[in-house]
């Protein structure tokens, strides 16, 4: 079975301790929702189990399927079964979706995927998220709008096969029809290949959908209240003010959290020193 | 496919050709096209190396210029375009060797057409010295410069576009990208443009740059090495210059060989 443990995690952006010391299991076929304010370093612990170089665990472990994640680079952890549905997936010009997928199912082979085996199942992926059919070939998530670039996620998600995923606000911008297919495939994922799920959201419409046995409220880089499904709906109806005062604790000051929107394209140190002589 | 040995004059044949360089000397070799005409050069190996082709009135005509060679290239060219004619001179440039390579294009008569464009894989010393010159009215000179540096690459592009006094309603671009994935990587890029003459339109734009953390990070955490995300992106980067060859054939060649040089580079 496979278990993700992560223990007395520390983690430091930019100078600034961010988590302060959580520990959590997910165990293979768990759902589990992480809530709790803005800026209380709910992504910064996906982004830590993921490996963003931006993210520096200064104390604590994290141990997955009895090997150490922190020692692995971002893309072993990825083999090794771990997936981020990111909050802000990054357009990459130039490069095309199936070029980019082929490439990173075939890192988990012996043997490459045929190309007969890999247009079937891109093709039934892309239908079962209801993308339009030239996904395949666009570049990938360029000029896709939110809505597109979170099913592309999950398309992702569909042709990897990870054993544990974690979901970053998957589902803001999308609508309430792309919730439920996106809620579809998860389930289904969920379901047939016991995929375990780490999932953050501030929806509980989205977490009635995918049904996390268990809840934990993050608040200030700690983990101060854990319990079942009940905890998020009770979080949906009274939002946080009972936690910080049951509990004694304060949120840290919501700082508006930078929107990464840098691409290849346009990551010109100098860009277009453009010159029209015109008359 | 034609083997080329020593100078040699060759009458471009209507549609698709192939010529294969091959040899130590110094070597002179003229290109004329008579009518529409792909040419695929492939440059294995050669002495100093000097390139004259000549488009007359109303053709067109693309040329790719494929360098293959381990030895450092060193050409001189020169490129004829007469009235109406329409020229694209393509350059492959994803081998290990130096290259040396200084380009005159003439658009000599009233709505001549001429594009330079290159992709390069810069392992080494890659040094372009492009001049497209408008020398008579409705021409129209464009330049496409599409770079990714490696390692100890270093890049230096030279391109002037030139309207000389009384080529009026022409037209001069020109396009510079650079890619590089380390810090202390080397490209210099040069654009200049040369303008006599009032009623014209020209520009250029220029980017240059290091692949961003962010999207690296994002083609990692799905598995991919870092080498594959610079394969991958190299790719994505130099593939397009492809498109600027209006034959099937070329393009599937040029993508082929490219993947699998950028595989082995980097």
């Amino acid at each position: 079975m496979k278990t993700l443990e992560i223990k007395d995690l520390h983690v430091e952006v930019e100078g600034k301790e961010i988590l302060r010391g959580v520990d959590l299991t997910v165990k293979e076929n768990e759902v589990h929702a992480l809530m709790g304010p803005n800026g209380n370093g709910k992504s910064t612990l996906l982004a830590a189990i993921m490996g963003n170089p931006k993210y520096k665990v200064t104390q604590g472990s994290i141990v997955y399927d009895g090997k150490d994640i922190l020692a692995m680079p971002v893309n072993e952890r990825s083999v090794a079964g771990l997936f981020l549905a990111m909050q802000y997936p990054q357009e990459i010009p130039g490069v095309t979706n199936s070029d980019f997928l082929r490439a990173a199912i075939n890192v988990r082979r012996e043997e490459p995927i045929s190309l007969f085996k890999f247009i079937k199942s891109m093709e039934q992926t892309i239908n079962d998220l209801q993308m339009k059919e030239d996904l395949a070939h666009r570049f990938l998530n360029e000029g896709f709008s939110g809505g597109e670039k979170k099913r592309n996620e999950i398309v992702q998600m569909e042709l990897l096969k990870p054993s544990l995923a974690m979901l970053d606000e998957i589902d803001s911008g999308l609508d309430v029809d792309a919730l439920h297919i996106v809620a579809d495939a998860l389930n289904k994922l969920h379901q047939e290949d016991g995929m375990a799920m780490l999932v953050v959201s501030h929806y509980e419409r989205f977490y009635q959908l995918i049904k996390p046995q268990f809840t934990h409220v993050l608040v200030n880089g700690k983990i101060v209240l854990e319990g079942d499904a009940e905890l998020a709906d009770k979080i949906d109806r009274e939002g946080y003010d009972w936690i910080y005062k049951e509990y004694n604790v304060q949120p840290a000051a919501a700082e508006e959290v930078k929107k990464v929107s840098a691409s290849i394209g346009t990551c010109a140190v100098r860009q277009a020193s453009t010159a029209e002589a015109k008359k | 496919m034609t083997p080329i040995h020593v100078d040699t004059d060759i009458q471009l044949p209507e549609g698709y050709s192939e010529y294969e360089i091959n040899t130590d000397r110094n070597i002179e070799l003229t290109f004329t096209a008579k009518a529409d005409c792909d040419a695929f050069v492939r440059i294995i190996n050669t002495g100093k190396l000097r390139i004259r082709t000549y488009a007359p009135r109303g053709v067109k005509v693309n040329y790719l210029f494929w360098n293959l060679s381990e030895n450092t290239l060193d050409v001189d060219e020169s490129h004829e375009v007469m009235g109406e004619a329409d020229v694209t001179v393509a350059y492959g440039e994803i081998n290990r060797a130096d290259t040396l390579r200084s380009v005159h294009m003439a658009l000599r008569e009233e709505g001549a057409r001429g594009l330079l464009s290159s992709a390069s894989l810069v392992d080494s010393s890659k040094t372009y010295n492009m001049n497209v010159v408008n020398y008579a009215p409705h021409t129209y000179g464009d330049m496409k410069n599409y770079a990714v540096v490696l390692g100890h690459g270093r890049l230096m592009i030279d391109a002037v576009g030139k309207i000389i006094k009384g080529a009026f309603r022409s037209e001069s671009h020109q396009t510079s990208r650079a890619l590089s994935f380390e810090e202390g990587q080397n490209a210099v890029i040069l654009p200049e443009l040369l303008i006599d003459e009032d009623d014209v339109q020209a520009s250029h734009a220029m980017s240059m740059g290091r692949v961003d953390e962010d999207a690296l990070y994002y083609l990692m955490s799905r598995g991919l090495s870092v080498q594959q995300c610079t394969s991958l992106i190299s790719q994505g980067y130099l593939l397009p210059i492809t498109e600027t060859l209006n034959n099937e054939e070329l393009k599937n060649k040029l993508k082929e060989e490219m993947e699998r040089k950028i595989g082995e580079l980097c």
